[in-house]
């Protein structure tokens, strides 16, 4: 229990917990209602299901800017499935999957395959999706989606729950559980940790680099479908730069990028820590403008303490058993 | 003092080489060494530094290839080839230094992960893994925590789980390089405790250690290297310190002795210089023309030393004074503009960019000197500097737009060394001067090393290489274990003295 | 003098991969001339070509010069239009406040822009060479805090009312000349004596390769890596004035697409993404093909978003492409090696 203490996720729940106490301070009113909460929720299950399909890859040195691409490039062929063929629902999520997997993969084959820089191979991705989204939609959005499955994007569990919040709930827990019970998730720890030892008690890095972008890909395209059932329409223009409040979630939530860390915990926790600080400075009038200022500022932050604390654990080694 | 009375020693052979020998490049690291390892046997494998051990072991765990020629045996069957998979399937567990393990995976992990892996599943089976693992440290008899992250744990503990991950993969011969380096007393007496459990069981142990006390107390064997060489394999019974080290060290290869022509006034002083976890309480005097060995088993602390002295390891207390003048030394960059050079130990990570030409590399310190009115390059002047200095040190072939990295190991030092001449430094530290170079080439290396000191600049030499040692130092500082244990002259010292001092606390010096 | 040129003939000698590219331009440029049935040629397109390639090239000497340190200035751009936003404000405020001449204003006005992007690299290269964060993750963070500041002070509007005179930045023509690409052409002749010619762009080249040995051989790393990333926002800086002036006004997102073909071009002309090599004349030529294919697809009449479809497929390309020739190249070596052996 002390161990869990020193953790990262805790000093991320402490930092939750510290915005959640000032906005209170500052408008608890509007902040501290159930109708608020599940607000936030609402517009931020689409980030941490997207979150979910990074961490893996942040965990083993990774990254993928072309996740707001992928979504809009789902979200058009899953939209134009549900349009012309059917408007089945579980259909239609399959549809977004299927098409998050091939574009995820296509990333996997670059990366590990080509061994082409991730920023790089991702940066030209984006590009082409987004490109390519944008030219079937020209620029319009997307309307005429089946009322069925709109209907489905309305409703609500318990209440104020919506309904959306399963695949978040599933998509955690199979994170969750690939990452602990799978050995792909095991070696993706094992790859962050110390590369060489883990070729050589067997993983295979190339298979697990692959499978890892091509997870991100899936992960985007169920919360591109889950994106179209909550508003209803797809709108070729919000992708854009999507790809960076979700590592900014990740790396914010203590997914270090120096030794296999993190946790689906702890990425939840930084969706939260994001999606609290939107709310907070609207509720606190903030103009928004400050968000992106913030965002970075904090990944700065987090990731410059990582180095920090690599570089004095390196210093503090003990190189000489001195008698 | 032999520790294994009582217990019945099963005679059977595990474990059988003959004929192994490997060749690098420049190097021949095993000559036709052989090695025989009985079941449920404690046996050290001993040698200085550059005696072919870590090349050997290297082999019984199947990272390295062996020459042709090599028989191996395991347990009376021909093994053709070993790989690190199947060395570990036919028993043959090596834990090396780092332990290779994973920080942040949890103990049962790193216990069972390998032979899990194997199974081909793909969905990981914690229950099984955990029982392996409970199974593996009972064995060992002591008390770990299975469900944590490695990382949490103590060094002692970790090297336990090492251990524990050898037996959860069957392991019939554990290996050990230098297993005790970083323990205490405690820890070193309840791994020692486990070993002689393991016997019991009849896994065998093979030991890589430099400290010989220990050794006495839990080996029954001591098979001895030397310069990739097998000298011969004895019962601990027969052996005693002083023997162990005049079998590690007599020897046919030497070096002329080139003696000084005459030493200067004082260059440097070193007074008290301690780090903690690095060295503690260096103190020394470095003369012009005078050529200081630093010597030493490796993790002595002789290259954190002399890094302390370029700026790149900044020490925690003590002083140092350059001709005369206190001085705290920053930086690299500091250091070479108080005079001084530092040729490091590993010349194709540390000392030169193999992507860039040779010219580039050699003048890399001093391209500001090397410029016109208007501050650029001059590119006749660099060229005259470079070729200058390629004559100089006789760097072949004498190409300056050649790669580094495209010239032999012999080459690349001289060019490294040639980048620091160019500097024109006061003292020359240059650690490990001769490290995988061929013997023909150690000789120039050597007579530039002597040539260079009698025109009056101070060199600082750490050398494993006792032949190297022995014929060009003025005086040879031991170090060990992060102190200097002995101070010798270099005209008429012997190889026993220095390893006595290298390998033994004073008070283990009959 | 006499050396210099020596010196730089021998090093159009040594540039065959800068003439095969030299020779991919020439030759795209003459599909595009048959594509577009002379169109390309045109005086119209090529003065339109020369008023927009000048601030994509500034904008990729400056994402150049930190991936030959083995790094990458993903900011570059927003770096660029942060320190635009300021100094519009800047200038509006002394010109249209009334406070000062035109001149006042727009000397002001660009002195605040290259100040603003110098603490941005500044801001880069501290958190790069003393903290140590990996250049992607640094500059991916500055990247979006500075978009952040420009949103904010802009409030995402444009902002316009410059003095009249500010557009002979845009304008002006130097012997027949458009200014901008006056002003390109001398920066690369300055970036050329910088990197090859000077003992600092050695030292950056080194390091590129590996700043263990440079660090060894008593280089300072972090005064040089300073240096690079704010000679790179500078490099957006003038990017910057060269598009407000066209725009005549500054926006956030004015030249967001230049980040990727920035990337592209660099890696087209020869740099290796991991550092250690890349020639400057390269970058140039790569440049223009890049700037060519683009305007070449706006005279096709090519849906934009399917240009941005062309420009990402071309990165990949590339990238492919250097990926395939390495395979080769070591395959060959390991065929000479066991021919040795």
């Amino acid at each position: 229990m002390k161990h869990w203490v020193k953790t990262k996720e805790f000093m991320v729940l402490m930092i939750v917990l510290t915005i959640i106490i000032i906005v209170s301070i500052g408008n608890g009113k509007a902040f501290l209602t159930t109708e608020n909460f599940f607000d936030i929720l609402k517009s931020n299950l689409i980030l941490a299901i997207a979150a979910m399909g990074m961490l893996p890859i942040i965990l083993t040195g990774g990254i993928d800017v072309s996740v707001g691409a992928m979504m809009g490039c789902a979200s058009v062929l899953s939209a134009q499935w549900m349009i012309n063929v059917t408007g089945n629902i579980p259909l239609a999520f399959a549809a977004g999957a299927l098409s998050g997997i091939l574009l995820g993969s296509v990333n996997g084959f670059l990366v590990a395959i080509l061994k082409i820089p991730p920023i790089v191979a991702t940066l030209g991705t984006a590009s082409v999706y987004m490109g390519l989204m944008s030219y079937i939609t020209n620029g319009n959005w997307i309307s005429n989606i089946p009322a069925g499955f709109v209907a489905f994007g309305k409703q609500y569990v318990f209440g104020y729950i919506p309904v959306q919040i399963f695949f978040l709930v599933a998509m955690a827990i199979l994170t969750w559980w690939i990452l602990k019970y799978t050995f792909l998730g095991r070696g993706v720890f094992a790859v962050g940790g110390n590369m060489v030892s883990a070729e050589r008690i067997g993983f295979n890095v190339k298979k697990i680099q692959f499978l890892l972008y091509a997870y991100a890909g899936f992960a985007c395209g169920i919360a591109a479908v889950v994106r179209t059932s909550i508003f209803g329409q797809v709108d070729p223009k919000t992708f854009t730069g999507f790809e960076l409040k979700v590592i900014g979630a990740v790396v914010v939530g203590g997914a270090s990028i120096n030794g296999g860390y993190g946790s689906v915990f702890g990425t939840l926790l930084g969706v939260a820590l994001m999606a609290l600080l939107e709310n907070g400075m609207i509720l606190l009038r903030i103009p928004t403008f400050w968000q992106k200022i913030l965002i970075g500022a904090i990944i700065l932050a987090a990731v410059s303490i990582d180095f920090i604390r690599a570089k004095r654990a390196e210093a503090k080694k003990i190189i000489v058993d001195v008698t | 003092m032999l520790s294994n009375g009582g217990i019945i020693v099963n005679q059977e052979v595990f474990l059988q080489v003959k004929q192994v020998s490997k060749t690098f490049p420049s190097v021949k690291a095993l000559d036709h060494v052989q090695m025989i390892v009985h079941k449920g046997e404690v046996h050290a494998l001993i040698g200085e530094n550059g005696a072919g051990k870590s090349t050997l072991i290297k082999i019984l765990a199947g990272v390295y290839e062996p020459d042709l020629g090599a028989e191996i045996e395991i347990e009376g069957q021909c093994i053709e080839k070993l790989s690190p998979i199947t060395s570990v399937r036919h028993g043959i567990s090596i834990i090396f230094q780092d332990f290779s393990l994973f920080a942040n995976l949890t103990v049962a992990e790193n216990i069972a992960m390998g032979g899990a892996i194997e199974s081909g599943n793909a969905i990981v089976n914690w229950k099984e893994m955990s029982v392996i693992a409970k199974h593996s440290i009972e064995r060992l008899g002591v008390d770990i925590p299975i469900d944590v992250p490695l990382g949490t744990l103590s060094v002692a503990k970790q090297q336990l789980v090492a251990i524990a991950r050898s037996l959860a993969c069957k392991a019939k011969l554990i290996i050990m390089d230098e297993p005790t380096s970083a323990l205490s007393k405690g820890e070193v007496d309840l791994l020692f405790t486990i070993i002689r459990n393991l016997q019991k069981d009849g896994i065998a142990v093979v030991f890589v250690s430099h400290k010989l006390e220990e050794l006495f107390e839990v080996c029954e064997t001591f098979t001895v290297l030397r310069d990739g060489k097998y000298i011969g394999t004895y019962p601990a019974s027969e052996m005693d310190n002083n023997k162990l080290i005049s079998l590690m060290v007599g020897r046919s290869v030497t070096f002329d002795r080139m003696p000084s022509k005459g030493i200067g006034e004082t260059l440097l002083e070193v007074k008290n210089l301690t780090k903690a976890g690095n060295y503690k309480d260096i103190s020394f005097e470095l003369h012009r023309s005078e050529i200081l060995c630093i010597t030493g088993l490796v993790g002595a602390g002789r290259t954190e030393v002399v890094q302390s002295l370029f700026g790149l390891n900044k020490p925690d207390s003590g002083e140092i004074i350059l001709e005369g003048k206190s001085v705290k030394i920053t930086t690299p960059e500091h250091a070479v503009k108080l005079g001084i050079a530092f040729v490091p130990e590993s010349r194709q990570t540390q000392g030169l960019v193999l992507r860039q030409n040779m010219r580039d590399n050699i003048l890399l310190p001093i391209l500001n000197e090397l410029v016109n009115k208007f501050g650029l390059l001059d590119h006749k002047a660099l060229e005259a500097e470079s070729d200058k200095w390629i004559k100089e040190i006789n760097i072949i072939p004498a190409v300056p737009e050649m790669l580094a990295g495209q010239f032999s190991g012999g080459n690349q030092q001289r060019i490294v060394i040639g980048k620091w001449l160019a500097t024109n430094p006061k003292i020359l530290i240059i650690d490990e001067p001769t490290n995988g170079i061929d013997v023909g080439a150690k000789s120039e290396i050597h007579k530039l090393l002597r040539f260079l000191a009698d025109k009056g600049m101070g060199i600082i030499m750490i050398s494993s290489e006792l032949p190297e040692v022995l014929a060009i130092s003025d005086r040879i500082l031991v170090m060990r274990r992060g102190r200097i244990n002995g101070v010798f002259e270099g005209e008429t010292v012997d190889s026993e003295s220095i390893m006595n001092k290298a390998f033994l606390a004073d008070k283990n010096i009959k | 003098m006499y050396n210099f040129l020596k010196q730089t003939r021998k090093t159009i000698r040594s540039g065959s991969k800068e003439f095969m590219l030299l020779g991919v331009l020439v030759v795209i440029a003459f599909i595009l001339t048959v594509l577009t049935k002379g169109k390309f040629i045109s005086m119209a397109n090529l003065q339109s070509m020369a008023s927009q390639l000048p601030e994509f090239g500034f904008f990729t000497l400056g994402m150049m010069i930190c991936i030959l340190t083995g790094g990458i200035n993903l900011a570059v751009v927003n770096t660029a239009a942060m320190s635009s936003i300021v100094g519009a404000l800047v200038m509006v405020k002394i010109y249209a406040g009334g406070q000062g001449s035109a001149g006042t204003a727009i000397a002001i006005g660009m002195l605040a822009v290259f100040a603003v992007a110098a603490l941005g690299g500044l801001l880069n290269g501290f958190a790069i060479s003393f903290i140590g964060v990996t250049p992607m993750l640094a500059t991916l963070a500055t990247m979006i805090m500075f978009e952040g500041i420009g949103l904010l002070l802009s409030k995402g509007n444009a902002i316009s009312g410059f003095p009249e005179s500010f557009i002979w930045i845009g304008s002006a023509k130097i012997l027949g000349m458009p200014f901008p690409m006056v002003l390109f052409i001398v920066a690369v002749i300055v970036y050329y004596i910088l990197l090859e010619h000077t003992p600092w762009g050695k030292r950056v080249y080194m390091i590129g390769c590996n700043p263990i040995a440079t660090r060894y051989s008593g280089v300072n790393n972090n005064k040089v890596l300073m240096k690079v990333y704010m000679i790179s926002a500078i490099c957006g800086a003038l990017a910057a004035l060269l598009i407000m002036s066209r725009y005549n006004s500054a926006k956030v997102d004015y030249g967001s697409s230049y980040l990727m073909k920035s990337v592209t071009a660099t890696v087209l002309g020869g740099t290796d993404i991991n550092g250690g090599y890349g020639r400057v004349m390269g970058t140039v030529v790569a440049v223009f093909i890049i700037q060519s294919i683009s305007s070449g697809l706006n005279l096709l009449n090519v849906n934009r978003f399917l240009t941005d479809v062309i420009m990402g497929a071309l990165l990949i390309l590339v990238l492919v492409i250097n990926f395939a020739s390495s395979v080769v190249k070591n395959a060959r070596k390991k065929k000479q090696n066991a021919i040795k052996a």
